[in-house]
């Protein structure tokens, strides 16, 4: 399994990059530091140098207006020659096509990809990697990815997205109470329901707005039985302090039946926050008259 | 050119029909197992027989909901289904499994596959794909403007489908799983809590920066594209539809008559006045029991388009009974009762052959032939004499003063 970490803003990359297989960065990645132009050129002659993978991110949705401004950017992609374009718009399917960029195309739906039968359909139409949905139970993740063996990719640590609106939460918030604030791109606001205490992250870009899991998703226990099917483990960095990322980085990389114990023990002491494993072993498929 | 099409919703059999004898061209419903709206009644295989043969009479097309986001244990028995589905003449099945193409093919060629708007499809290199791999149709994501419609309709030979009213999911359909966090509900397995409704206290770090008399919610509004129902027509959409399968037989009724007659209008007369469409606003505005407006089609959506103080929607109670026969010689009607109203109101009856007569109610009758002054009992029947000429699946409703 390749490790890969998202990256949060450009300072951590050189604190990263020596624990990991490989980078994920993007101009329209939606879940993650906004890259401009320049710095991606920049940071994939330092991944290249360092003999490290890069992986770009295309996880918006396109709308028909944006169809030249996506040409452009696939132009400048291929230029790059990057390990991997994650997508889960279909019309990047098409349009790179159009630039001999089929082959690098990993699909993450996010919130879509929760079955072997899908995930085959589309591996047998020539994308790499299929990134499972987060909502999936540990099971129903061992399932897909025996049937479909070292071409699943899986985010393993970091907070889940919940939720992707084309709608700005926060900018018609703010209007409608009369009230300025610096919201777009801020890590640090928070929903928190009514009548529930979950601290659920909301950040805004130019894209939309997006929810995030009050906790930060691990599964160090699981990780070691299941490494040998995967393709790729993501860990996320957004929302997450620099020296966790770097340090998970780092003991991910060296993990084992043997040691995972060690290892989850001492992020949960070295960096306390609200850690859990998601919807694991939590399966959601509670009907509404239950 | 083939005529527009107007797609209703049908939660059961009864709606089905009266979605039909209304005015739709096709209805789309669940079945019992890989559909969506688990709350919504559903379509056991003997409805869905029976709605078969009941819309070859009128002309109409069946389409079934398979669309939930499938896990692996979720397939067991698609393949049988789906040759169900076909055998019996369902015309096709609307699907968010991209396997399902190909399996659908395989045991039940003659159902079209049409791509549910939980694959959130912006644009025509999209709509390209899906036709690739076997798209029939493709349902548009909610999020499209009307400008970016027509451009995609000038841009792909697919045929498509868009949402003309009635609820919007305030994040891109199928890329919001907040209702499994919030309540263990699978929201792309029937599920949906509508966690978006809810009201959120919002925090820069520890300090709450949201206003206590008005929380933060993502709820929108419901979709009214009245407005552009002409503009779709002109650029060739297949297919309007109309949201709501949870939605009452009421709802139902009203809605597809009025964009029934909407559309008949444009075809027939090439335009529609603004006195016209003021009178179709006016007529959905019947039906509503929340707050609307245009969506994403003309643009972004603003705070203006969004609900900070409801919760949920309303519920009307201006309809108040059902027409299940009428005897022109006596001019003798019975009615099922479905909402509480009295002697002396003044009713205003629709159907899909009589537009808003109006009459006050003098005598009413119990099944004993005892008078009622007050029917308060859902589901009762009474009889009662009406100065027009009624049929049987017209509604009553009480008209304010």
């Amino acid at each position: 399994m390749e490790l890969l970490a998202t990256l949060r803003k450009r300072e951590l990359l050189e604190k990263v990059l020596p624990f990991v297989d490989g980078i994920i960065v993007g101009k329209f990645f939606t879940s993650s530091y906004h890259c401009t132009l320049k710095e991606i050129v920049e940071i994939n002659v330092i991944c290249k140098a360092s003999q490290k993978k890069i992986y770009l991110v295309l996880d918006d949705f396109i709308s028909e207006d944006d169809i030249d401004a996506l040409y452009r950017y696939l132009e400048f992609i291929k230029k790059l020659e990057p390990d991997g374009i994650y997508f889960h718009d279909f019309g990047i399917v098409a349009a790179a096509k159009r630039y001999g960029l089929s082959d690098k195309l990993i699909y993450d739906g996010k919130t879509v990809a929760c079955n072997s039968l899908d995930t085959a359909f589309l591996l047998s139409k020539g994308i790499d990697s299929v990134v499972l949905s987060r909502e999936l139970t540990l099971e129903e993740i061992f399932r897909i990815a025996k049937n479909n063996p070292r071409q699943i990719d899986l985010q393993i640590f970091g907070h889940q997205r919940l939720s992707y609106s084309k709608r700005r939460f926060l900018t018609n918030y703010f209007k409608e109470i009369n009230k300025e604030y610096g919201y777009l791109g801020n890590e640090d606001l928070y929903l928190v329901e009514e009548q529930r205490d979950y601290k659920l992250p909301i950040i805004e870009n130019e894209e939309g707005t997006f929810i995030y899991s009050d906790y930060v998703f691990e599964m160090i226990n699981e990780l070691p039985e299941l490494m040998p099917y995967l393709k790729r483990g993501i860990v996320d960095s957004l929302f997450i302090e620099d020296q966790t990322i770097i340090d998970v980085c780092r003991d991910l990389r060296r993990l084992s039946s043997e040691n995972k114990r060690f290892i989850r023990d001492n992020l949960y002491h070295n960096h306390p926050d609200v850690y859990a494993s998601g919807f694991l072993y939590q399966r959601t498929n509670i009907s509404k008259d239950e | 050119m083939s005529k527009i099409e107007l797609l209703a919703p049908a939660k059961d059999l009864q709606k089905a029909k009266i979605a039909i004898m209304y005015g739709a061209d096709a209805v789309y419903v669940g079945g019992k197992s890989f559909s969506l709206r688990s709350r919504a009644s559903n379509f056991t295989i003997d409805d869905l027989r029976e709605l078969c043969s009941f819309k070859k009479d009128y002309g109409a097309r069946l389409y079934v909901t398979v669309n939930i986001v499938f896990h692996d244990d979720d397939y067991e028995g698609i393949r049988e289904y789906l040759k169900i589905l076909d055998d019996m003449g369902v015309d096709g099945i609307i699907i968010s499994s991209l396997a399902l193409l190909r399996v659908a093919k395989q045991v039940a060629p003659g159902l079209e596959c049409h791509i549910s708007t939980q694959l959130s499809s912006l644009n025509s290199l999209a709509v390209e794909t899906l036709k690739e791999y076997g798209a029939d149709r493709v349902v548009l994501a909610r999020e499209a403007s009307m400008d970016q419609i027509r451009r995609i309709a000038q841009r792909t030979s697919v045929p498509l489908e868009v949402f003309i009213h009635g609820g919007m999911c305030s994040n891109y359909s199928g890329r919001c799983v907040l209702s499994n966090r919030m309540t263990l509900r699978d929201a792309n397995r029937g599920g949906c809590a509508h966690s978006c409704r809810w009201k959120y206290h919002l925090f820069a770090g520890d300090e709450i920066i949201s206003n206590p008399n008005c929380l933060l919610s993502m709820s929108s509004k419901d979709l009214r594209a009245s407005a552009y129902v002409e503009d779709m027509i002109r650029c060739g959409i297949a297919s309007l539809k109309i949201e709501g399968r949870m939605k009452s037989e009421y709802y139902i009724g009203q809605v597809v008559k009025t964009y029934r007659q909407m559309i008949d209008e444009i075809y027939f007369k090439g335009h529609l006045t603004e006195d016209r469409l003021a009178y179709y606003d006016e007529e959905l505005s019947k039906a509503e029991n929340r707050p609307s407006d245009d969506g994403f089609l003309s643009g972004d959506c603003d705070n203006t388009k969004h609900l900070y103080g409801v919760n949920g929607a309303g519920v009307t109670h201006d309809y108040v009974a059902y027409v299940h026969r009428y005897d022109e010689a006596r001019s003798l009607c019975m009615i099922e009762v479905k909402n509480i109203f009295k002697r002396g109101d003044r009713i205003e009856v629709f159907g899909p052959q009589v537009d808003n007569e109006q009459f006050v109610i003098d005598q009413m009758f119990d099944q004993s032939w005892n008078a009622v002054d007050l029917a308060n009992k859902p589901t009762q029947l009474l009889f009662l004499r009406i100065p027009f000429k009624v049929h049987q699946g017209d509604m009553f409703r009480r008209v304010s003063l």
